[in-house]
């Protein structure tokens, strides 16, 4: 192939190259420049001759390169992509990336250090759009970090603080049912019951959720003790605040399980909660629990409307509460029950169709009991 | 993982060298030579022990010699980085110090480069035992100027070098890739396929500029038990000769040469003047 005679000489391919090249003695002095670099900063070729090539950058970059850029150029022989201010013969600063090769003493003469230098402006600005933004995002998360934290606390010590007098209520409910009342006076104060049970369950399930969001997650206290028990409380508890709604409760568990009694416990509150919520008061609620060969199932099954495809799919999200406008709670209950369920190593489905609505807990033992 | 067993193998399995200390394993720290008295080398900010390559083999002969990389620079480990404690000088000189005595170095001689020198001279104070002749190769105690003292920069020139230092990559070598690094089959791959010196993690090498440039350890000075030379380059920018006189002059009974080499790193640029210089020192 025909080449054009001037790219064929090698003065006109240093000079005119579109890169600055820059030929300096072993101790860093010019030796020579080709007509980019000097067209670039300015310099006249005669004047920057002698001079470091040091000299040619601003305080910052002359330390670093007589620290670290000329050492290692002469251990290793070259140093390449730099990022380097040139300070033009007006003063100006020339944003550039330099490559520097050292070529050893030879036949031909004394070593020579060879530099390439390339205009880099865009190419900086870029990289300090990139710092300044990474900057920005490592401020924004520590000062997020510091809220979160902040939050927790507030969440901790208002869970805490609400629970107290919400005892003292519990207990004076219990003390007024002792009494001899009304008729009236025993309804109200089966009401009270059944919203200091729903007020508890609420604050539970929101602590569990703030400490699942802010990195602490639901832990889990495991013994290994029967869980009958356990699950009768919270079946009679909310029976005894539910009157009219009948719950039937099967149980089939002969041995001690290894899980957190109370989380499972919670579990199937929310799930019992959420059953006497949206099932059909006329039809009741049916609990299930049993021991298969290798899981632990509980299922909690209402009548009722079926809920929608679509909306079994959001189920356990936080703040899912569906289509109905008049909800209790926030929605919480569901997510926190498949939390747990989750922490324990099992799964919670939720199936339904016209007949009924079933959410099951299935939960590995053989593990749990390892 | 693989790579953590690997470096226990290699430790296990190295010749008949004992296993080496905690601070050893830390800073990297090599032992060479067949003398009996101790020369340990120190390099200064942005190197590593690698700059003393074309100076330390000089010493084998007569010399245990002992090289090393700070924590953040070299193959040092970067695990043990903790900002506080290299906020100044003296949490340097506190590993010198840890190394000299886990090496078991009694009159040895000290041959630091650049800040080196001078976390040289506050380990000789802490621990006078370690060595009785210190080599400073371009010192300087303080690098910004002070009423009558010419540091030769001014506070805003090094804040500049600080800010430029934040805001550009400064082609510092990464850590290694970590593929690299998990090849427990062939460890030595790392190495050739980076073939970096000077190695120095981005982060350190900022906090490091920031404790070596705005340092002042002029009351360092004075008396001192250990012999001690300072070695001065011609056209030393870093280092300027007017401060190597200031040391000399601030050290009773110092001896100051000024080398014909130029800049910053004499123990590169000229070996042959460096090691003549030191052994006639020593």
């Amino acid at each position: 192939m025909p080449m054009p005679s001037d790219a064929m000489n090698y003065e006109t391919l240093f000079d005119k190259a579109p890169c600055g090249y820059v030929l300096a003695d072993k101790d860093g002095r010019i030796v020579r420049s080709n007509q980019t670099f000097l067209a670039w900063t300015g310099h006249v070729g005669d004047e920057i001759l002698g001079k470091r090539f040091s000299d040619l950058l601003p305080i910052g970059g002359k330390i670093f390169y007589e620290t670290h850029f000329a050492p290692s150029l002469h251990m290793q022989g070259n140093f390449s992509e730099v990022a380097l201010d040139i300070v033009g013969r007006d003063g100006s600063k020339i944003q550039v990336l330099a490559n520097a090769a050292l070529l050893p003493a030879s036949d031909d003469g004394p070593a020579v250090i060879h530099f390439a230098i390339f205009r880099a402006a865009e190419r900086r600005m870029y990289e300090k759009g990139l710092l300044e933004a990474r900057d920005k995002a490592e401020e924004a998360i520590k000062s997020e970090r510091a809220d979160s934290e902040l939050r927790e606390q507030f969440i901790a010590v208002l869970g805490h603080d609400l629970r107290n007098p919400l005892a003292s209520i519990t207990s004076g409910v219990h003390m007024l049912g002792k009494e001899s009342l009304s008729e009236r006076g025993n309804k109200v104060v089966g009401l009270m019951m059944g919203s200091v049970v729903r007020a508890s369950a609420l604050i539970d399930n929101v602590l569990d959720f703030a400490r699942g969001r802010l990195g602490g997650g639901i832990t889990l206290a495991r013994s290994s003790k029967p869980l009958e028990p356990a699950l009768r409380q919270v079946v009679s508890e909310l029976r005894s605040v539910s009157p009219g709604r009948t719950i039937t409760a099967h149980y089939e568990i002969d041995e001690p399980i290894d899980c957190d009694h109370t989380r499972i416990g919670q579990l199937l509150s929310n799930l019992l909660g959420n059953a006497l919520t949206h099932g059909a008061k006329d039809l009741p609620v049916q609990v299930d629990a049993k021991r298969t060969e290798h899981d632990l199932v509980i299922a909690v099954t209402n009548g009722g409307k079926p809920i929608p495809a679509k909306a079994l799919e959001r189920l356990f999200q936080p703040f899912f509460r569906g289509n109905e406008r008049l909800q209790h709670g926030l929605g919480l209950g569901l997510h926190i029950a498949s939390e747990i369920a989750r922490a324990h190593g099992g799964t919670l489905v939720a199936r339904s169709d016209k007949i009924a609505t079933t959410f099951i807990l299935t939960m590995p033992i053989a593990q749990a009991n390892k | 993982m693989a790579g953590e067993l690997h470096q226990i193998e290699r430790i296990d399995t190295g010749d008949a060298t004992p296993i080496a200390s905690l601070i050893e394993q830390q800073l990297n720290a090599r032992e060479l030579g067949v003398g009996q008295r101790a020369m340990m080398f120190a390099h200064g900010y942005g190197c590593d022990q690698n700059m003393w390559r074309y100076v330390a083999p000089a010493f084998e002969q007569d010399f245990r010699t002992i090289l090393f990389d700070y924590i953040g620079a070299g193959g040092s480990d970067l695990g043990a980085y903790d900002a506080q404690k290299y906020a100044s000088l003296s949490g340097y000189a506190d590993d010198v110090v840890a190394l000299g005595r886990a090496m078991d170095v009694r009159d040895g001689v000290f041959v630091g480069h650049s800040v080196s020198a001078m976390i040289g001279l506050i380990a000789a104070r802490r621990a006078p035992e370690l060595f009785s002749a210190l080599v400073l190769v371009g010192p300087s105690p303080c690098y910004i100027d002070d009423a009558d003292y010419v540091g030769g920069f001014s506070r805003d020139q090094i804040l500049e070098l600080l800010e430029f230092l934040d805001s550009n990559h400064m082609g510092w070598s990464q850590a290694m890739a970590p593929v690299i690094m998990g090849n427990s089959e062939r460890p030595e791959l790392a190495e050739e396929l980076t073939g970096s010196f000077c190695r120095t993690d981005p982060e350190v090498a900022k906090q490091f500029a920031r404790t070596t440039f705005l340092s002042d350890t002029r009351a360092e000075l004075g008396e001192v038990d250990a012999r001690v030379l300072i070695l001065q380059c011609r056209d030393d920018v870093i280092a300027p000769p007017s401060v190597g006189e200031y040391v000399r002059n601030a050290i009773p009974g110092s001896e100051l040469v000024h080398l014909n080499a130029t800049g910053h790193c004499p123990n590169l640029s000229s070996p042959v003047e460096t090691i003549a210089a030191i052994k006639a020192f020593v």
